[in-house]
């Protein structure tokens, strides 16, 4: 049985190559801030790449708002670090190029018998990794906008941060 | 905690954390780095760093060491700062990496560590800030730290970047 992927439930705590080489824990990656986190089908398609200048719009804000962002593909690390340095990512790029995890997250796009990639997808996590929101790529408009992900931030920050309301 | 303070002495001195003699790129020895637990100040000249890349068994590095004084100090949120955490976040990473803070608006200089070879630390984006030295250190410092999840670059609580956590 694969694992529960919907609001409230807790993602499972990753563990895999980042795009240096380095193995990371999604739980570590998190270090106590919200985190988005997507699966991607690999740097070749044109829907990541333009999912992917999505994001690095959304960097800026993400670099200044206590909030992390990691990206999984079945890219190489030596692939993941190079589409990642031309994007201009400043973030975890995390590689499963042994697809150890497709199909415990049941994420597996079968409709691509080439590559057999990650079916594109993006969560948003509490620092804890329960899911706050979950978004199926497949289409691209299934994918979230910025604002949506600016609001999920701001919801998961809201209730995270006990300064929230400012201190008196 | 997952800060420490840090500091560059003459000669050595009991009670640190750890430390270890400092070569210059001809071999000289130009004195001691140490490292002690946060809290009381050790040292007047101390800062804070991010304790999670000491190690008193880490083997010999090199390292490119920016420390400024106080009348030199910019302001943390200045955008040279903010450019240098991007371009660390960018460039492959180093073994180890932390920014000094001396207050809780100041940023005091940073450390890189490598230990590929001391070419590997003439493009330290700290180097920007203030005068970088590259320098050899010998074993029972620094280790080695997982590379910075990015994209954050704003201190927590005034620790030093990249420490987590309020």
């Amino acid at each position: 049985m694969g694992a529960d992927l919907t609001t409230a439930s807790r993602f499972p705590d990753l563990e895999l190559a980042d795009h240096s080489g380095v193995r990371r824990r999604l739980s570590e990656l998190a270090e106590g801030d919200p985190l988005v986190l997507n699966f991607f089908r690999g740097w070749w398609c044109p829907k990541e790449q333009a999912f992917f200048r999505r994001l690095v719009r959304l960097q800026d804000e993400a670099e200044v708002a206590y909030s992390r962002l990691v990206s999984v593909s079945v890219d190489q690390s030596l692939e993941l670090s190079a589409f990642r340095a031309g994007l201009g990512a400043r973030w975890t790029f995390l590689s499963d190029s042994d697809r150890i995890y497709l199909d415990e997250l049941r994420l597996r796009e079968t409709t691509d018998g080439l590559h057999h990639p990650y079916l594109p997808a993006t969560f948003t996590l509490y620092p804890d990794l329960t899911i706050h929101s979950a978004y199926n790529g497949y289409w691209f408009w299934g994918r979230p906008s910025n604002e949506e992900l600016r609001q999920d931030m701001r919801a998961i920050t809201r209730a995270i941060r006990e300064d929230w309301e400012v201190p008196v | 905690m997952n800060w420490c303070w840090f500091a560059e002495l003459a000669t050595p001195t009991a009670g640190t954390l750890a430390s270890a003699e400092v070569l210059d790129l001809d071999g000289r020895g130009v004195g001691v780095l140490a490292a002690w637990a946060a809290g009381r100040k050790p040292v007047a000249d101390a800062v804070r760093m991010d304790a999670r890349i000491v190690n008193p068994s880490g083997a010999p590095a090199w390292i490119s060491l920016v420390l400024l004084s106080r009348d030199r100090s910019p302001l943390f949120d200045d955008p040279a700062v903010s450019g240098a955490l991007r371009a660390v976040l960018s460039y492959p990473p180093p073994d180890a990496v932390s920014t000094f803070v001396r207050d809780s608006s100041r940023f005091a200089g940073a450390v890189t560590v490598r230990r590929g070879g001391p070419a590997d630390l003439h493009s330290d984006p700290f180097a920007r800030l203030g005068r970088a030295r590259v320098l050899r250190v010998g074993p029972g410092l620094f280790g080695r730290a997982a590379s910075v999840p990015g994209p954050v670059i704003q201190r927590y609580a005034g620790k030093p970047w990249p420490a987590p956590g309020f």
